[in-house]
Order: structure tokens, then C-alpha cells, then sequence
């Protein structure tokens, strides 16, 4: 494969005081893949997921290379605006709030003084709402955060990935907290991101979801990186057994 | 199902209304007592006058704590901020020969300097707000005291200039002041809610760790908060000096608590994320009734405490029950 990577990492390290919650990693990730991320609690997954989206900041010596150029003082606006879309698995909602504030929170519709296209950002919600099939018909779009169920912050979470062009989604253990039929929908969404041409990185503690999706995966262990390599015939049993083997031996 | 069929029309009042709506109800109600025990005092046209002349002060204070409240700060030191841009206002004034424009922009910048100080404290090196304001207030009121040198300065060659009358004139019963006091009620009204500023100022307060995460820079919305308090601390010294032609270095002792009052009976609750402009003016209003009405009727000033005391705890109360939660 003779393909440039979307996104390169190299060498990155997070400490969080004594706790080293990743080392060494390098990682690339290519156009039009899914990556499964897996390891286990306090692995370090959703550390990486932040520090690729510009959340935290890695630890000095690390390199972010997007598009082949490296990326200098890495942040949370600059990766939207470049295309990466994260759903948190805090899921990173303003929950007094209405939901077309948190769908365009951090990017805003707004006229050249900086006043938000109200209407417009409503009407968007509107459709988005109904893409998403909110079954739920109490919800409008001015709706606080929180009175809505866990699977439909979700929801509003997932929904604010998808509304605006990226190149990379990544989707922190999005569906705790759904509905078995809401969990399908998931799965589907992921699928047809990556038909649309998106990379997609996604974590998940259901070791099927995680091989159904994925075109590669990726295992982490105690902040380190101990597997990546392509589904290629892998089974979901065989995937299972090496999840197993890396928690026993912390290899593969 | 029969209960389907039927349309139960009912009143929904939307969340957002509430606030204002409880704001209001709590000033008619205090309005009929004032009138009901002293109806030869609160009727009269005299008596609004006197409120509206200080009622603009108070509101522009307050606008800018709802926009501090609201991004989940507090600040407790604008009183010696006011004090300490009075005076910069005064000396430029005295050192540029009356030069307004000069003075008022000398007093704007002093402003915008406390703001982004505290907001230092605050963000980058991540104090308690509430801690924070209350130490620099002791500090600006010291620096205020050592540079006046315990004077008051009085600037009669304003009494009958044009800049005077525009900003604190009178136009029939109503002060200049009230509407500037109103039109920066509604700009700022405007900005807290349709702004994309305003829209950040509440993430800030609610959530910040979603709106850092969703790539909103928290740390200079809350630093702008701060800079808001700064401006209007100088806009209302200038009032204040123009409508006295006076400044006192203690100019700003009698607003902390009557402001931190018009926010939270204005129905912005403390906890952040959630605040009303229109509550705001509402609340102001409220809490200068009862700062006027209690000497006008003759009460001692030991009583406004008091006329404090029972209006913030029972429109917390009104406030509670609008929103449907009696108990915590
Ligand atoms: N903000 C933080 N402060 C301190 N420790 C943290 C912080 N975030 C994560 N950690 C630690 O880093 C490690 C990795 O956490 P995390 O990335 O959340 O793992 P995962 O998502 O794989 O469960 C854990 O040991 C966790 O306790
Ligand atoms: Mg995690």
C-alpha cells in the first residue's frame, strides 16, 4: 500500500500526573477506513481519541502530521475546522441548553458580526432531528439537553458529527446507554460514513460491534500500543481470543 | 383511546419565560404593598423620578454580573473597581483641562485592565472567582484610597455643559441616564442572546469542559466576562460623577449588595448556564424601590436591610416554585 495517510501520529506520550496513560504511540490512519480501538478499562482509549481531536494536549515531543503537515499548537477548533469530528464519551453536551445549541456549539451559523443565524440553525436541527429519527415527538429543536433520555443525548451528540464535512469521525463508546434497535442504527451510521469516503475510528466495549465494523484493529494496553493490523479473515472468535490474550499476557 | 381525542388545551409557559414572568409578578406584588401602606408617596411622579435616577446605575452594574453569573464566575470586586475608574476619570479630567472624551477613554481602559487582571487570576491560574474578587477588591479600594489622597473632587464647570445634559439630563420625568441605562440593557440583551459570545457565555457556565472539547476557547469567554464588568464599572462612575459633579472615593460602597440582589431576584440563578437580561432590569427596578421607598416613607435606613432581606429569600422562593422544584 502506497497510500499517505489521513492522519499520522508519532511518538505520542500522555501523563497525567503518575499515571502514564499512553506511551510511544504511532499510529496511521488512511481515507475511507474504520479502525476499531479496543484494549481495556484505562487503557488509554479515550486519552488518544482526545488527543486527536485537540481536547488534551500530548505530552511535549509528540507529532500530529494531518494531510502530510504537522500540526503545531494542536487544538480543539483547529481539528473541526479541519474535518475531524469527535462524539465524546462524556458525550460533551451543554445540558440547560437547547438542542440546536449544542448541535452548532463551537460552530456556530453566524453573520459577519458574529450574530447566530438563528432560524437557519433551527430549521437544520429540524431536519437533523428527523434524519435521526427522534421517535420522540416532544422534542423541538429549543428543547433543554436534559430532559432528554440517554440514548437521545446520544443522539444529539452523534447527529452534530455528522452535520458538519469531515474527514475523520470518532465515536468514544457511543453506544451505551441505546436501545438494542438504537445500537443497530449505530452500527449502520458507521458503515455508511465510511461508503461516504470518512475514516472512522471507534471504540466500543462489545468485542462484536468492534469486529463487525472494523477494517483494522487497533489494541491498546495499559497506554500501549500491542496490535495493529487488518481484519483480513480474522473471525469475531479469534478476535475475542486475542482481546483475552492481551489482557492475560498484555501481548498478542 | 378516548383521552387520545381529546385536545387538552392547556398553557404552557416555556422555561425560558419564567424567570422574567417570576421577576415581575414579585415587583407588582411589592409595588401593591408600597402603595397599599403609603399610597401619598408611591403614586407620586416625584417618586419614580428619584428611582430613575439611580435605577440606570444599577442596571448597567447588574447587566454585566449576569454575564459573569452566567459564564459561572462571580465578581464581588466592581465596587472598588467603579471607584478606581472614577478616579482615573477625574484626574485625566483635571490633568487634560476638562477634556471628557479623553477622561472617559482613560477610564475605560482602567476598566478593561481590572477585567483582564482578574481574568488572569481566574483562568490562568485557576482561583476561585469568589475568593479572587473579594481580595482584589480590598486591593483596587486600597489603590483607589492612596491615590486620591483623600480628596473629593468636585468639577463644578460641568453644570451647564452640553455633555452633561446629554448623558445625565433630564427630558420631562425621565433622566437622560434611564434611557442609556435601557439602551445598553437591550445591546447587551441582545448580544447575551444572540450572540455568538453570549451563546459561549452560557456553555461556559454549563458545561465547559463540552464546550472546550467542541473547540470553544472558555478561558476568553470568561476573561471577556470579566472585561464586560470593567467597562461598565467606568461607564457608571462617569454617570456618576456627571450626576454630581462629584467624585468620592467611596462611590462604589453602596452598590455591591443591591446588584448581586437585582441579578439573583431577576430570576439568574448562581449556578451558572442560565440568565435573564430582562430579569435583570426587572430585579434592578425592584431592588431600587425598596432602596428608595423605604426613606422615602420615612423608615429609618436600618429598614432597607431588612426590604433586602425579605425580597431576595421570597423571590427565591417564587423562582423555585415557577420552576417547578420547591425542594432542592
Ligand atoms: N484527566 C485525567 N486525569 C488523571 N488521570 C486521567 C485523566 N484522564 C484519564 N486518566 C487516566 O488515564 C488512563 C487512561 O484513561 P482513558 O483514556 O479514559 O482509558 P479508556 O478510555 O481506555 O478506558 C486511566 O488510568 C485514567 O485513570
Ligand atoms: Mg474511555
Amino acid at each position: 500500500m502506497d497510500k499517505s495517510p489521513l492522519i499520522e501520529l508519532i511518538g505520542v506520550e500522555k501523563t497525567f500526573g503518575r499515571v502514564q496513560a499512553l506511551s510511544n504511540i504511532n499510529l496511521k490512519l488512511y481515507e475511507g477506513e474504520i479502525v476499531s480501538l479496543v484494549g481495556d478499562n484505562g487503557a488509554g482509549k479515550t486519552t488518544l481519541t482526545k488527543i486527536i481531536s485537540g481536547t488534551e494536549s500530548a505530552d511535549d515531543g509528540a507529532k500530529i502530521i494531518l494531510r502530510g503537515q504537522e500540526q503545531k499548537n494542536w487544538n480543539a477548533a483547529k481539528a473541526r475546522k479541519l474535518g475531524i469530528e469527535t462524539v465524546h464519551q462524556n458525550r460533551a453536551l451543554s445540558e440547560q441548553q437547547s438542542i440546536y445549541a449544542n448541535v452548532f456549539m463551537g460552530r456556530e451559523l453566524v453573520n459577519r458580526f458574529g450574530f447566530v443565524k438563528r432560524k437557519e440553525q433551527i430549521k437544520e436541527t429540524e431536519a437533523l432531528m428527523r434524519k435521526i429519527g427522534y421517535t420522540s415527538k416532544v422534542w423541538t429543536p429549543h428543547s433543554p439537553v436534559l430532559k432528554l433520555s440517554g440514548g437521545e443525548r446520544q443522539g444529539v451528540a452523534i447527529s452534530r458529527a455528522i452535520l458538519f464535512d469531515s474527514s475523520l469521525v470518532m465515536l468514544d463508546e457511543p453506544t451505551t446507554a441505546m436501545a438494542l434497535s438504537e445500537q443497530a442504527e449505530v452500527m449502520e451510521f458507521i458503515l455508511n460514513l465510511k461508503a461516504q469516503g470518512r475514516s472512522v475510528i471507534f471504540i466500543s466495549h462489545n468485542p462484536w460491534d468492534a469486529h463487525a465494523v472494523a477494517d483494522r484493529f487497533v489494541i491498546l494496553d495499559r497506554g500501549r500500543l500491542v496490535f495493529d493490523g487488518p481484519k483480513g479473515n480474522t473471525t469475531a472468535d479469534e478476535f475475542i481470543s486475542m482481546l483475552r490474550d492481551v489482557a492475560k499476557k498484555g501481548s498478542v | 383511546m378516548a383521552i387520545d381525542n381529546v385536545t387538552v388545551k392547556k398553557i404552557v409557559i416555556p422555561d425560558r419565560f419564567k424567570p422574567v414572568l417570576g421577576a415581575s409578578g414579585f415587583y407588582f406584588m411589592m409595588m401593591a404593598v408600597f402603595i397599599y401602606f403609603a399610597p401619598d408617596v408611591f403614586l407620586q411622579v416625584g417618586m419614580f423620578t428619584a428611582v430613575f435616577l439611580s435605577l440606570p446605575l444599577f442596571i448597567i452594574m447588574g447587566l454585566s454580573l449576569v454575564f459573569v453569573t452566567v459564564s459561572g464566575e462571580i465578581d464581588l470586586s466592581f465596587p472598588s473597581t467603579l471607584a478606581l475608574t472614577g478616579l482615573i476619570f477625574s484626574l485625566t479630567l483635571t490633568a487634560t483641562d476638562y477634556n471628557f472624551w479623553l477622561a472617559f477613554l482613560a477610564s475605560v481602559t482602567t476598566g478593561v485592565a481590572c477585567g483582564l487582571f482578574v481574568g488572569f487570576l481566574v483562568t490562568k491560574l485557576g482561583f476561585s472567582s469568589l475568593i479572587t474578587t473579594l481580595g482584589v477588591n480590598f486591593m483596587f479600594a486600597g489603590i483607589t484610597q492612596v491615590l486620591n489622597k483623600g480628596q473629593l473632587r468636585q468639577f463644578p464647570k460641568f453644570d451647564d455643559s452640553p455633555i452633561r445634559a446629554a448623558v445625565v439630563g433630564s427630558w420631562g420625568p425621565i433622566p437622560a441616564q434611564l434611557i442609556w441605562g435601557l439602551g445598553i440593557a437591550l445591546i447587551l440583551g441582545i448580544i447575551f442572546n444572540r450572540h455568538r459570545f453570549g451563546i459561549h457565555v452560557h456553555i461556559a457556565g454549563d458545561n465547559p469542559e463540552a464546550g472546550r472539547a467542541m473547540g470553544v476557547n472558555i478561558s476568553r469567554v470568561k476573561v471577556l466576562c470579566f472585561v464586560l464588568v470593567g467597562v461598565c464599572c467606568s461607564i457608571t462612575s462617569t454617570i456618576s460623577i456627571l450626576m454630581n459633579s462629584t467624585y468620592y472615593s467611596t462611590m462604589g460602597e453602596g452598590y455591591l449588595l443591591p446588584v448581586l440582589a437585582a441579578v439573583f431576584v431577576g430570576g439568574t440563578p448562581v449556578t451558572g448556564g442560565k440568565g435573564t437580561i430582562a430579569g435583570l432590569v426587572i430585579g434592578a427596578t425592584t431592588v431600587v424601590f425598596i432602596n428608595t421607598g423605604v426613606v422615602a416613607v420615612g423608615l429609618d435606613g436600618y429598614y432597607t436591610g431588612l426590604g433586602f432581606g425579605l425580597v431576595i429569600i421570597l423571590s427565591l422562593l417564587g423562582h423555585r416554585a415557577l420552576s417547578g422544584r420547591l425542594s432542592r
